[in-house]
């Protein structure tokens, strides 16, 4: 083979890769332009701006795990939440995201500056404290080991650092009723107790 | 004839069971009128219960309708069934005031077409047959026409780092005064939602406490800022030529029927908004000015001038298990008969307009609502109104029920109201009016020994949407 048949044949070889490579930074631009619009147009509206919500009816997204936001888009498209807030806001809302806007949309959330904690009754902060870093005896096993030292969360394990106290029981409460498809979180907080879950909230709602 | 009853009575268990049955078997996700099904999204995101606007509800209404997915069938519809019980229902001479009282009756169904158009293009229009309207002989006869209408054209930009709106802004076209507003303090869209079909009202209200709906077209422009700060300017004219379907069924052609607008007669509204945890703030003021031909069927003699101020606020806690909300407002009219005083004086009336004994006059609405409810299913609400204003015999003369025997429009009371929401489309609702003055009197108050508590009314009522 001569040296430019081998030029040709790199060419030939190189040449889709550079254009499906220029495609699909193309499409993941026009992804993310539209999950741009898309969060700060509509997602805003209860989420907050940046994912920063005011309300505890729903979470804050900033700074969220990229691969847990996108699970959690399947999981509302799925049917795989089926608490009664996930039917009455997201389902509809979800079904109409296709996967690469829904990705966008994980990065886009990832990438704003997680939220500030907001201080609580120091005794209950303590108490969620222990609990969250030590666990419960061979009760509970320590939330830090999946959820990070920080609560930051580590790819489908959520950041939980800053989020609404409120929000964190309620879904605790979901956890335990099973109306989240989340089998290994079900096991390991099916005996915690109301009071247990108000301090691990307080905990992380001051991160 | 004992068969026919036996025959209608059985008809009508069936229709309700298979009424029931029907409602039972809808699937919850889709027994949602048409924004639900635009949006995906349950009544409750947009709604505290139906048509309190919840946060979420107000942008939606403020984006023009636009979030979700066009529908290739925007429609929806309502209906009301309902029993109205009046506590004195017979007039001075033994006549009876309010039709069809104690026996359950449809007193209204509707059509809606409503949604999104395009990204920037969304609104509603409602058509509605009021199944127990009025005529000359005091009976009631079924009609149609349009109803609350609002067509929106909205633009959108964004704050430096993407994160929110800083700007939303847009067109509205719509055809009561208010109704396009999102906060349910203002009259349009305030308590209470429904009312008794031909229920007996008193002699005064403010202009724009429903006086011009579905008579007028408003042109507005509105923007919102950082979701906190909301302008708006609208010019309300009569809506004739190119906006005539906005008055659609509207009686035009007698003396008094409707009011005829001379011009263009602006509006405007500012309102300060404020979101924390599971409350939402609103202060806010609106007014207008509008000149008035006394007679609508004669468009060409001077006109009255009413001018409105108002100031309103609304703060709400919405949160599971527990919402409560309260709504406030004052709206002050200043009454100028430039035309219908000196007409008056010199005894010639124009036409069917009023006849006023002052030059001017003065009148002032308030209105407060609280209500509570318990898991947005189990709802409990009151509300006390006032209006009081200036004594003028001309305006408010005696005259049974409905008149006044001293002269003042000075009315108040209060509304209690219990519901119960079994599927979140289905509202029952059971109400209760109570009167403390009536026409500017608690006893004899229209000159023919009528008391306000006889007008004491309470109304049963199944409301449904779909």
């Amino acid at each position: 083979m001569t040296r430019i048949n081998v030029l040709h044949l790199g060419i030939c070889i190189l040449l889709p890769c550079v254009i499906a490579t220029a495609a699909s930074a193309q499409s993941t631009a026009a992804s993310d332009d539209a999950a741009t619009k898309l969060a700060s147009q509509v997602c805003s509206s209860c989420h907050g701006p940046g994912g920063h919500s005011v309300s505890p009816t729903f979470p804050k997204l900033a700074a969220q795990q990229q691969a847990y936001l996108v699970a959690q888009i399947q999981a509302f498209k799925s049917g795989g939440r089926s608490e009664q807030e996930a039917h009455d806001y997201m389902l509809g809302m979800t079904t109409l995201i296709d996967d690469d806007t829904a990705a966008a949309l994980a990065r886009y959330f990832a990438r704003q500056s997680p939220p500030h904690g907001v201080s609580s009754d120091p005794a209950l902060v303590a108490a969620g404290q222990k609990l969250f870093t030590q666990g419960i005896g061979d009760r509970v096993v320590a939330c830090a080991s999946c959820h990070g030292d920080h609560a930051q969360g580590n790819g489908i394990f959520p950041r939980l650092a800053g989020q609404h106290a409120p929000y964190i029981v309620r879904q605790l409460k979901v956890i335990q009723g099973n109306l989240r498809n989340s089998p290994v979180m079900h096991g390991i907080i099916k005996n915690l107790t109301p009071e247990e879950m108000n301090e691990v909230a307080a905990y992380l709602q001051s991160l | 004839m004992r068969h026919s009853r036996a025959f209608a009575y059985s008809a009508g268990l069936v229709a309700c069971f298979s009424l029931l049955t029907w409602l039972a078997l809808i699937d919850t996700a889709r027994a949602l009128p048409a924004y639900a099904r635009q949006t995906g999204q349950a009544c409750v995101a947009c709604h505290v219960s139906f048509p309190e606007l919840t946060p979420y509800g107000r942008m939606f209404k403020l984006s023009g309708y636009t979030i979700g997915k066009r529908q290739e069938l925007p429609l929806a519809m309502m209906a009301q069934f309902g029993v109205t019980s009046v506590s004195n229902n017979k007039d001075d001479q033994g006549q009876k005031i309010v039709p069809k009282t104690n026996q359950p009756v449809l007193s209204a169904a509707s059509v809606f077409a409503a949604g999104k158009i395009t990204d920037n293009i969304g609104g509603w229009i409602q058509w509605t047959y009021n199944n127990l309207a009025t005529n000359s002989a005091g009976g009631t006869v079924g009609h149609s026409g349009i109803d609350n209408t609002d067509l929106r054209i909205v633009g959108r930009s964004e704050n430096t780092d993407q994160t929110d709106m800083r700007w939303l802004y847009g067109l509205t076209i719509h055809n009561n005064p208010t109704v396009q507003d999102v906060w349910n303090s203002t009259p349009a869209f305030g308590f209470p939602f429904t009312v008794p079909p031909n229920g007996i009202g008193a002699a005064a209200a403010t202009m724009l406490d429903g006086a011009l709906a579905q008579q007028v077209a408003g042109v507005g422009g509105y923007v919102y800022w950082n979701r906190s700060v909301y302008v708006e300017l609208t010019g309300y004219q009569t809506a004739d030529g190119f906006f005539s379907p906005l008055r659609a069924g509207q009686d035009i052609h007698s003396p008094g029927g409707v009011h005829r607008l001379s011009g263009v007669n602006p509006y405007w509204r500012v309102a300060y908004n404020r979101e924390w945890g599971f409350n939402s703030l609103m202060v806010g003021a609106y007014g207008a000015q509008f000149r008035l031909y006394p007679d609508n069927t004669t468009p060409f003699t001077p006109t009255d001038r009413f001018t409105d101020i108002a100031v309103d606020a609304q703060f709400q806690h919405i949160s599971d298990p527990h919402t409560y909300t309260f709504q406030f407002t004052r709206i002050h009219e200043k009454q100028d008969y430039h035309a219908s005083y000196p007409a008056t004086l010199t005894g010639s009336p124009i036409g069917a307009g009023p006849t006023p004994a002052n030059a001017h006059d003065t009148l002032t609405t308030d209105k407060f609502k609280a209500t509570y409810y318990f898991r947005r299913k189990y709802g409990a609400s009151l509300a006390l109104f006032r209006t009081h204003g200036t004594t003028d015999a001309g305006l408010y003369g005696p005259g049974s029920v409905g008149g006044s025997a001293n002269g003042s429009p000075n009315t108040n009371g209060y509304i209690v109201e219990l519901d119960y929401l079994p599927l979140q489309n289905l509202r029952l609702m059971l109400q209760y009016y109570g009167y403390g003055k009536f026409n500017g009197s608690r006893s004899n108050y229209d000159g023919s020994g009528r008391r306000a508590s006889d007008n004491n009314t309470v109304f049963a009522n199944v409301w449904l949407v779909y």
